[in-house]
């Protein structure tokens, strides 16, 4: 089932970017081939290939993780997508201390070692990388308050 | 052949100052590490470390010198494991696990790594000549190569990868479909036309490589961690002597030297990388061995066999990568794309334009290799240690790095959260038995395949006949198809053949 969904997504895709093709003119040309060509090439080739899996074998289909894990997955993506959004704004440490913690209680650590992986990890990779190894990472507004 | 040596005594003076040495011996050690760790293989390993190379402003050289000791590492790093753990710690390194993990039970955890991590080297070495002896011939062949053969050559290369991996040609073909749409996004550099760019100020240049490449190799293998997350078993302890006897070296010798050349020719091949490599030369080692083996309860010619191979393979990937500037892996597609970063084109022009970068790279392969072994034989303890680094620390650590690499580069937090997205949707496809290395060569070649295809047009003034014109393309075609269909083939033909008789 899966399958056949994605397939069905992946063919509406495909109709909907060669629909936007159309629109890719070039102002002037000097050559025969412009910008719309190759990307109308590979949809209509995407397109074919998503309706033979949607009438292919289904015989070796999807099995998805039990609903318990894949809430989990679905949770830690959430996570991560949090400290994308935080990552310049609350600064790399206090962002990754707040992403270390819930991810390392889904790995199976304590607490204790959730909290203080967090810490360290933060304040560690901190000095790792913007200290020795002078790739700049954001401070976040409240750490540089502090440092005045 | 004078010139060459000539070259690449050059390479090893780029090689060997100071500074790369110290880059290389650090990338050895790293990508020891990140191989050894279950779930983390070569490309994770290459692609976390590639934005964060760039943002160190690593010259180009010493970047690639970087790269290509975390990759060698890693080949080494998978078999420590495969041998201590029986789980292999990159795909190259399941059939280590074999004869490794028995050999390690009867006690014998130390010559079984010290012997692996002898065919690891001998696999490389004999790899990285064959990168000396034949990278320059067929670099000084596909230069006649014009638009119209570049573009025949891409697509083999896509439809090898296609052919060889995972079951369902549809999903290959959709992997490879979707990253070739995905190069497309951007400014059409041809015409200035925007294309998918939904009027967003991030999407003008396109999507980042380095975006792509965090998404797909560490947001997404951390979720697949998490699902795959099992319960942590105890390593092996390492007892007795730590080297091989002489009688084993002797014992296993030829297999290695017969798998490291096997193993480097398979490598070239775009498609069939380290993981085919390693199996066929352990099934044909078997074979060989005659009736009197161990191999499945613990020969060392087990642990040989599939170490030689799959290092050689790893080094003999490199050929088409330099030679041709295409990519026939997962891996060096990323390492590619780190090329392209630097604005390095790779191919076949790439030996003439940029030998310090080329023969440097080639240098530090064997320079990589030499500390690799010394590294691996008495500090093995130490490696093994970092198999104890617990998940709850690891993944957590990953996600972190990869998230500076990518702030590092753009500095911007829509690549963040745009590389966040695009991880979500590759576990979904990884989930559903997506190759994932066709994608990447897709997006890596996208570009390239859309500017030689429009070349090639523009020559013949628009007359499709170009493509079907020169031999060189001619046979180009009938390879691409029959690596598309032949797998199929055959294993339909083996599948018709079987059934009569479970039946």
């Amino acid at each position: 089932m899966s399958e056949r969904i994605l397939g069905g997504v992946l063919l509406f895709v495909s109709i909907a970017g060669i629909w936007i093709a159309r629109g890719f003119e070039a102002p002037f040309s000097y050559e025969p081939v412009g910008p719309r060509a190759f990307p109308i090439l590979i949809l209509a080739l995407l397109g074919i290939s998503a309706i033979a899996l949607m009438l292919g074998s289904q015989s070796h289909n999807t099995v998805w993780a039990p609903p318990a894990v894949l809430k989990r997955i679905g949770a830690l993506f959430l996570i991560v997508l949090i400290y994308a959004f935080l990552f310049d704004k609350l600064g790399f440490i206090l962002a990754t201390a707040l992403m270390v913690i819930p991810v390392a209680r889904f790995f199976g650590g304590g607490w204790k070692q959730a909290v203080a992986g967090g810490i360290g990890l933060g304040v560690g990779l901190f000095i790792l990388f913007d200290r020795l190894l002078d790739v700049a990472l954001p401070t976040g507004l409240w750490l540089n308050n502090l440092l005045g | 052949m004078d010139s060459t040596f000539a070259l690449l005594m050059q390479g090893f003076a780029v090689a060997g100052a100071p500074e790369n040495l110290m880059i290389a011996l650090i990338g050895c050690f790293l990508g020891t590490i990140v191989g050894l760790l279950p779930g983390l293989g070569p490309i994770n390993g290459v692609a976390i470390l590639l934005p964060i190379a760039f943002a160190m402003k690593l010259p180009p050289e010493s970047a690639l010198i970087l790269l290509c000791a975390v990759y060698a590492g890693c080949e080494y790093g998978g078999r420590i494991s495969a041998i201590l753990l029986n789980v292999p710690g990159d795909a190259g390194a399941v059939m280590t696990t074999l004869d490794g993990y028995p050999m390690a039970k009867k006690g014998l955890a130390g010559p079984a790594l010290s012997m692996s991590a002898m065919a690891s080297f001998c696999g490389a070495l004999v790899a990285t000549l064959g990168i000396v002896l034949f990278a320059p011939l067929l670099a000084e062949w596909a230069i006649a190569f014009g638009p119209a053969e570049y573009f025949v050559l891409m697509v083999l290369a896509l439809c090898c990868l296609g052919g060889l991996v995972g079951d369902s040609l549809p999903k290959a073909a959709i992997a490879c479909l979707v990253g070739l749409l995905l190069s497309t996004v951007g400014i059409d550099s041809n015409s200035g036309v925007y294309r998918y760019t939904f009027d967003m100020l991030h999407l003008q240049d396109g999507i980042p490589f380095i975006v792509i490449v965090i998404g797909l190799f560490a947001v997404s293998e951390v979720m697949l961690m998490l699902q795959q997350a099992h319960a942590g078993t105890e390593p092996m302890a390492i007892t007795g002597r730590l080297m091989f006897s002489l009688k084993e070296f002797m014992l296993a010798k030829w297999t290695m030297l017969r798998c490291s050349l096997a193993g480097f020719f398979i490598g070239v091949l775009p498609g069939a990388g380290a993981t085919i490599a390693s199996a066929m030369c352990y099934a044909s080692e078997r074979r060989m061995a005659g009736k009197d083996h161990q191999f499945g309860e613990g020969d060392v010619r087990g642990v040989a066999a599939p170490e030689a191979a799959n290092n050689a393979s790893a080094n003999g990937s490199l050929v088409p990568m330099l030679t041709l500037g295409v990519p026939g892996s997962g891996t060096t597609a990323v390492m590619m794309g780190a090329l392209t970063l630097y604005n390095i084109t790779p191919g076949p022009t790439l030996f003439q334009d940029q030998p310090v970068i080329v023969w440097g790279l080639i240098a530090s392969l064997f320079i990589a290799n030499v500390m690799l072994l010394a590294l691996n034989i008495p500090l093995i303890r130490v490696f093994v240690k970092f198999l104890s680094i617990p998940n709850w620390l690891l993944v957590p650590g990953v996600a972190a790095i990869s998230m500076v690499g990518v702030y590092a580069v753009h500095g911007n937090t829509f690549d963040l959260v745009l590389g966040t997205l695009i991880g979500g949707a590759g576990y979904l496809l990884r989930v559903m038995n997506f190759p994932i290395a066709p994608f990447i060569l897709g997006f890596v070649l996208g570009d390239m395949m859309e500017q030689n295809l429009r070349r090639a047009l523009s020559i013949s003034d628009g007359e499709i006949g170009v493509l079907f014109h020169s031999p060189i393309a001619i046979g180009l075609w009938i390879a691409a198809a029959a690596m598309l269909i032949g797998p199929r083939v055959l294993r339909f033909i083996e599948s018709r053949r079987q059934r009569p008789a479970t039946a």
